[in-house]
């Protein structure tokens, strides 16, 4: 039964530490996320929904695995990638010089990169870019190439955050046709956006969570309905209404307890 | 007599390592292996890392590789400047004391960077940490790596120079690899230290950077051993300098051709210190590498 399974979250919890104004109050604690529980079958997409500060991007650092949580655990069967796309391009160097760095970076060996670097080009569509220095590229043009090398790592499981928000509309096309055919190679793919129709054409599932707490994981439609509803609801409370709001559910994250730890307890932990 | 002392201080040493092994036992090897595995198999990377990093550099300005050779000869000069005119150090064992100097000053010139650079070696990347799986543990090794290519320049020169002047190379220069093999090591050891200590404090660059500055008129560099031939202690601890050794050795590959036998207790002061900062470094590596996009 577990093989079915690309990912297992068993109440994962991400605390954060808080550095307030006043010092009593230093040591303060905060949920980025609070007991989420799930499992995403293999071979599902899933679309990742939530307003600003409910714990998307913790989400994503979490899924790939650069940060462990404080509490839970979390099983990922198959390897796990994060399409992060501005990171790792050096502005000094040519495209090109970015194309075999990001690739190292990545961890590809030298015959790997060389086998990739004709399908990225192609895929960037740079031209005569690819051998100008990075800097002197438009934003576009960065995130394509990023974008790009990012895809030739084929993993198992891709996580995508917020990635298609800068390139233009034709390239974020090209994008979602290239994810659409990983779709059909029976990888998970888990997308993280603001953009609700994006993420309704492109995913089945959709998970929401709000506050650092999962709300609902379910079929895409109607996760997205009531996304939406909540969102309409926000935009229509006046904004003293929504301060409060922000600052009840703010509140409910803050764990009361103060562990104190100071750095030498740190090391010999 | 002063070997003896060289000895026990090895010996303290080595108990101190026993009883952190005892104390740490399994995880201390765990790490070790953890963190000389992820370097071996991504030995690539280390190199890819390296060479572009050189290269972004170089392409900074118009002059590009240029300034690796002309900052480090415009360095030497300020030092041939002061101590060979100004004032006109006498020569250290019948060889002319800019000569002597210089020696020493291209291996310093070498191990300094990498332990200042070497602090923010994982800071510096802090970005890509915090957005992709990476293993962190070979940068100390980039850094170092880097820090080589700016040493072989300078190590152009510095043949130049001495073949201008008459000094030939002979098989002793061989020695040379070794200690840069030794300078490379301990680099990478001490890096490994204060590259997690910088992430959780950053106060740990800043204290090292001044450190070394009071290190290089503390380690018989600029000036030689034997001014202190009448207070015996203080040679002896200056001896367990493990810079001291390499900046040593150094000069023996050029003048002294005396080989390594008479440096044996120093060597072993050298490899344990080495290998002692290695296992912390390696054991804080492997304590905090899943929290280094937290700490950030």
């Amino acid at each position: 039964m577990e093989e079915k399974y690309a990912v297992i979250f068993d109440h994962v919890s991400k605390i954060y530490s808080l550095k307030s104004k006043d010092k009593k109050d230093a040591g303060k604690r905060f949920y980025a996320l609070k007991d989420i529980s799930f499992k995403i079958p293999v071979g599902e997409v899933v679309g990742i929904l939530g307003t600003n500060g409910s714990g998307k991007s913790t989400m994503s650092i979490i899924l790939s695995g650069i940060s462990n949580p404080e509490e839970g655990t979390i099983t990922v069967n198959g390897e796990q990638a994060l399409i992060a796309i501005q990171t790792g391009l050096n502005q000094q160097l040519t495209g090109l010089e970015n194309i075999q760095l990001k690739g190292a970076l990545l961890g590809f060996k030298k015959k790997q990169v060389q086998k990739i670097i004709d399908d990225v080009i192609d895929f960037a569509e740079l031209g005569d870019f690819l051998y100008q220095p990075v800097k002197k590229y438009s934003s576009g043009m960065k995130s394509r190439l990023g974008f790009s090398i990012n895809l030739a790592l084929d993993p198992d499981i891709m996580i995508v955050d917020e990635a298609l928000s800068v390139g233009d509309k034709r390239f974020a096309k090209k994008c979602i046709d290239k994810m659409n055919e990983l779709k059909e190679q029976g990888k998970t793919i888990i997308f993280i956006s603001h953009s609700l129709p994006q993420v309704k054409s492109f995913c089945t599932t959709a998970l929401w969570i709000e506050g650092g707490e999962l709300r609902e994981y379910g079929d895409i439609d109607t996760v997205a309905d009531h996304y939406d509803e909540y969102v309409q609801e926000l935009n229509s409370m006046t904004k003293k209404e929504q301060k409060k709001l922000i600052k009840e559910k703010f509140e409910k994250r803050i764990i009361k307890e103060k562990p104190k730890k100071s750095l030498l307890n740190r090391l010999f932990e | 007599m002063e070997g003896y002392i060289l000895a026990f201080f090895y010996y303290v040493l080595i108990c101190d390592t026993l009883k952190l092994v005892k104390n740490e036992g399994e995880n201390m090897f765990q790490s070790i292996k953890y963190v000389l595995t992820e370097n071996f198999s991504n030995v690539y990377r280390i190199y890819s890392i390296a060479k572009y990093e050189v290269l972004a550099d170089i392409r900074d300005s118009r002059l590009g590789i240029f300034w690796n050779f002309a900052s480090p000869t415009i360095n030497v000069l300020t030092y041939w400047f002061v101590f060979g005119l100004v004032m006109n150090r006498k020569d250290v064992d019948e060889i002319a004391f800019f000569d002597w100097m210089i020696a020493g000053m291209v291996c310093w010139f070498f191990i300094r960077p990498c332990i200042v650079d070497g602090c923010n070696a994982i800071f510096q990347h802090s970005k890509m940490i915090s957005k992709m799986k990476f293993p962190v543990s070979i940068l100390p090794a980039t850094v170092v790596l880097k820090e080589l290519f700016n040493h072989a320049c300078l190590m152009v020169i510095v043949f130049v120079i001495f073949i201008i002047q008459g000094i030939y190379p002979s098989v002793y220069w061989l020695g040379l690899l070794y200690y840069c093999f030794c300078a490379v090591c301990f680099s990478i050891s001490i890096t490994m230290c204060t590259s997690v200590l910088n992430m959780l404090a950053r106060d740990t660059k800043k204290f090292v950077s001044s450190i070394m500055r009071l290190l290089l008129y503390m380690t018989p560099i600029l000036w030689p051993l034997s001014r202190f031939d009448d207070i015996k202690w203080l040679q002896i601890i200056m001896k367990a300098n493990p810079i001291y050794y390499v900046v040593a050795g150094y000069r023996d590959c050029f003048f002294y051709h005396l080989g390594f036998w008479p440096y044996r207790f120093r060597a072993m002061c050298f490899w344990a210190i080495t290998i002692t900062l290695f296992a912390i470094g390696s054991v804080l590596m492997h304590k905090f590498k899943a929290k280094f996009a937290d700490l950030i």
